[in-house]
């Protein structure tokens, strides 16, 4: 059966409706449906957001810094060009200039998920108190002290660690 | 042993399959981008090695494919069986792939990240899914050493992959939120809760067969557990509504539109993809609606042996005509 208002869908959609007391039947394909405004069917929209994605973030920043990564040569602004980054060793050398895209895209800068049990990946870890030295030094200068007081703390617990 | 769309799992009625993918780099190569070819070689075989010592009872059998050696017309039918992407399928770079006998399990390598780990199961199935791709990551992680961070997680060649590397998705059957147009509100709707999703064959009742891939965005912050729970959680949502507008439509209009379909693909001579997809789809809601009777599995096995590629890897090389006609006779005798 073919829709009644534009002759060309199927229809999909049979809607009764009553207007003074008189019942009128309509056969409608999804789209006239929707057009006439007899979808129905409720969006559920549940909260929360995010959304923006590496093309929002090519504008900001990119060429202010000339520095290369020394694991793989490429420069910052390289990175934000192509959204692609050229090594591990990248995610560190870059740690505060990637860190708000980071932000922006999953809404948290902190993994929580599984963590791996062997030995090779000792190479893959930068060299974490030095790493957290330069974000502590980032945070004091804008200012944010309660997450500088937090990030001291882990260096401290790191530097303990290290002297045992 | 049977591919995915030979069978049917849980909700198979509206969940198609749930698929995991983890995005690996192994320590001492740069990403793929950056690679040089022999560097991509020889990671390849690095990885290929290490894979092909794992003999567990998850992933029995594997074997590596240089995608070089595999003729253009199955690579793409390796496309439309959903076990590499077209990214990988149309890159020219040195790529391999390793693949159970199955091909529910499978490892691309090279692709935008050294490895992409990939399981597909049918039917709403995430948890087995991940459990099979996670144990394979650890084997292989102890082997090759990933790139990983812990403040960042791994470490992917996007931003967006880092953390769990971790992307799930389902593909589900929508027909009747799709002709109701609800698909396009509740595509916003998970958008903005770190959610995609996107039309398979296109979007829109007369686009293509009503499946949807709904797969996480955010894989930094959360646990592979939660992650793998919320998208579970959604995709029940898109049953139970599935189900709520197939309660409320109108049976005798829907029946006469499922039965003209069926009538169509028992007697056409010739079917275009895109005829096919639409009645099969009718066919599909047919079937799990109690209105006709065939086997359940059907549907969605025809669906993907009758895309072009996979027509022409059964039935030799055809042009655009030929295949409209064999495409038709091999519906028609299936049904
Ligand atoms: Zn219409
Ligand atoms: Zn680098």
């Amino acid at each position: 059966m073919l829709c009644e208002n534009c002759g060309k869908n199927t229809a999909t959609t049979h809607i009764k409706k009553v207007i003074n007391g008189v019942s009128t039947q309509k056969y409608l394909c999804g789209s006239c449906a929707a057009k006439l405004g007899f979808t129905g069917l409720g969006s559920g929209s549940i909260a929360g957001m995010l959304s923006s994605f590496l093309g929002d973030m090519l504008t900001e920043n990119a060429g202010l810094n000339t520095k290369r990564c020394a694991g793989c040569g490429t420069s910052f602004s390289e990175i934000i060009e192509s959204g692609k980054v050229g090594c591990a060793q990248c995610y560190s050398e870059f740690y505060n200039d990637l860190l708000p895209y980071i932000k922006r895209v999953h809404g948290s800068v902190k993994h929580i998920g599984k963590v791996p049990n062997s030995a090779p990946l000792a190479v893959a870890e930068p060299n974490r108190i030095a790493l957290l030295k330069q974000h502590l030094n980032d945070l004091v200068a804008r200012e944010e002290f309660e997450a500088a007081a937090k990030v001291r703390d882990e260096i401290k617990e790191l530097e303990a660690k290290e002297m045992q | 042993m049977a591919n995915w769309y030979n069978e049917i799992g849980p909700e198979s009625d509206i969940i198609v399959t749930s698929r995991i993918r983890l995005a690996r780099n192994i320590t001492g190569f740069p990403f793929p981008s950056k690679m040089s070819e022999q560097q991509r070689a020889e990671m390849t075989q690095k990885v290929k090695k290490a894979l092909l010592e794992i003999n567990a009872p998850f992933a029995k059998n594997l074997r590596y494919i240089d995608m070089g050696d595999v003729p253009e017309r199955e690579v793409y039918a390796m496309v439309e069986r959903h076990i590499i992407s077209p990214e990988f399928a149309g890159s020219n770079s040195t790529r391999g792939i390793i693949i159970s006998e199955d091909e529910s399990v499978s490892v691309m390598i090279g692709e935008e990240d050294h490895l992409r780990i990939q399981v597909l199961k049918t039917g709403l199935n995430l948890k087995e899914a991940y459990d099979i791709a996670e144990r394979l990551d650890t084997l292989l992680c102890q082997k090759l050493g990933f790139a990983y961070n812990s403040e960042l997680g791994f470490l992917t060649e996007c931003p967006t992959n880092i953390g769990t590397g971790l992307r799930a998705s389902v593909m589900m059957h929508l027909p009747m939120l799709d002709y109701s147009s609800a698909v396009r509100e509740l595509t916003e709707s998970v958008n903005k809760i770190g959610f995609t999703m996107r039309g398979l064959y296109g979007e829109g009742s007369n686009a293509g067969a009503n499946l949807y891939q709904l797969s996480n965005q955010i894989t930094l912050g959360i646990t592979e557990q939660d992650a793998l729970d919320n998208l579970e959680a959604i995709a029940k949502q898109f049953i139970a509504k599935e189900l709520e507008a197939r309660e409320k439509t109108d049976k005798q209009l829907l029946e006469d539109e499922i039965f003209r379909a069926f009538g169509i693909l028992k007697n056409a001579r010739l079917l275009s993809s895109k005829e096919m997809l639409r009645h099969l789809s009718l066919i599909k809601l047919g079937v799990s609606m109690g209105i006709i009777n065939i086997d359940a599995s059907l549907p969605i096995k025809l669906l993907v042996e009758g895309q072009p590629n996979m027509l022409m890897r059964a039935f030799g090389e055809l042009d655009s005509r030929e295949r409209d006609i064999k495409r038709a006779s091999f519906i028609r005798e299936a049904l």
